[in-house]
């Protein structure tokens, strides 16, 4: 074997259509086994996996756009994923009736609060406009908050990374916060999860069980739809 | 069993694509899907054991599906690291602080709600 044929191979290796679901399905596996043994909350999967899915790309010299591509086949199905999360809603349909009080309060107060709070405290530690414009849908998930970013003036990519750092860390605080104080009811703790941390926090109460994931997921799409329909008006009222 | 739910879950996410194009720009289709689902699930009373299975197959593996779009950061750590504290400091305060105020009224309107039921 001459140092050209490994080379080649090497190139071949890491610019293969799969390698990028390849290093996703390794990284996240690794890092499924590594929180379970240890139920370490800064081991949460989603982060770790990213980590590690980075550190191999900036080894092999790959960029984002190449790492993108090749893990598509992961991608186009958080799409379907999106549409699934019906079916829990429901099934949990009694359960959400019996609450839609509370759920619609909710939903109104904290909405609000989760959004507003983000943005004015981004102000008071001196961000740009931009980066206000671009910080306020950071509680939904990332498609609507790409969409919602760009119609009031934010940067779409950077709103998608907001998103995932605060599904991320909403994810890993926000069991053992809830935890501290007090909310034991799963359905208050599937809401919190979801209206704040949108998927990432959903998949995180899906864990928790049934009844704690179907309302974080219909906290996630309640937040989703309102925060689309109502924040670009809103903005174009008062600022 | 498990591809007949599938194709119902592709199909209603290109139905949400659909309508998202001609109807509901502010929309994203996926949503749109989801709540057409729901509807759809409402209408017909019963979600089937093929639907069921795909959906829980599917959103089994959503962290591992999010993976990818998390990467993302890595392009955008220069323009992060300029405002980093505003950043840091807004994002996990104001999570921090709507995550415990979103569950405690939730509770607390549950539990309020449960005793206004056993005085009725």
């Amino acid at each position: 074997m001459t140092i050209l044929q490994w080379h080649a191979a090497w190139q071949a290796l890491i610019h293969h259509p799969l390698f990028g679901v390849g290093i996703t399905l390794a990284a996240f596996q690794l890092a499924f086994a590594a929180y379970e043994k240890t139920r370490w909350v800064f081991l949460q999967p989603v982060l770790l996996s990213a980590l590690m899915v980075i550190g191999i790309l900036l080894l092999c010299g790959l960029s984002y756009p190449d790492y993108s591509a090749s893990s598509r086949l992961l991608t186009v199905l958080l799409g379907p994923a999106t549409v699934a999360l019906a079916v829990p809603l429901y099934l949990n349909m009694r359960r959400i009736r019996e609450l839609f009080v509370p759920i619609v309060v909710t939903l109104l107060l904290a909405g609000s609060l989760a959004t507003a709070l983000g943005m004015a405290l981004a102000w008071a530690f001196g961000a740009e406009r931009m980066i206000l414009m671009t910080l306020a849908p950071k509680s939904v998930t990332s498609p609507i908050a790409m969409l919602v970013a760009e119609q009031i003036g934010g940067v779409v990519a950077l709103a998608a990374v907001f998103v995932m750092i605060t599904g991320v860390l909403g994810a890993i605080l926000g069991p053992e916060l809830l935890r501290r104080f007090g909310v034991q009811h799963p359905a208050a703790r599937g809401m919190a999860l979801g209206l704040t941390a949108h998927a990432v926090g959903t998949a995180q109460a899906l864990q928790e069980g049934d009844e704690c994931g179907a309302f974080a997921a219909l906290a996630m799409s309640l937040m989703g739809v309102l925060t689309a329909v109502l924040l670009p008006l809103v903005v174009s009222l008062l600022l | 069993m498990l591809l007949r739910g599938l194709t119902w879950l592709v199909l209603f996410q290109l139905l949400g694509t659909v309508i998202n194009v001609l109807l509901l720009p502010m929309l994203p289709g996926p949503i749109i899907g989801m709540v057409l689902l729901f509807v759809a699930l409402l209408v017909r009373g019963s979600a089937s054991d093929s639907i069921q299975l795909a959906a829980s197959s599917l959103l089994r593996y959503l962290p591992l599906l999010l993976v990818p779009p998390a990467v993302g950061v890595m392009v955008y750590t220069e323009a992060i690291l300029e405002d980093f504290w505003a950043i840091v400091g807004a994002l996990v305060i104001s999570l921090v602080l709507s995550l415990v105020f979103t569950g405690w009224l939730m509770q607390l309107l549950i539990r309020r709600q449960k005793r206004n039921k056993e005085k009725a």
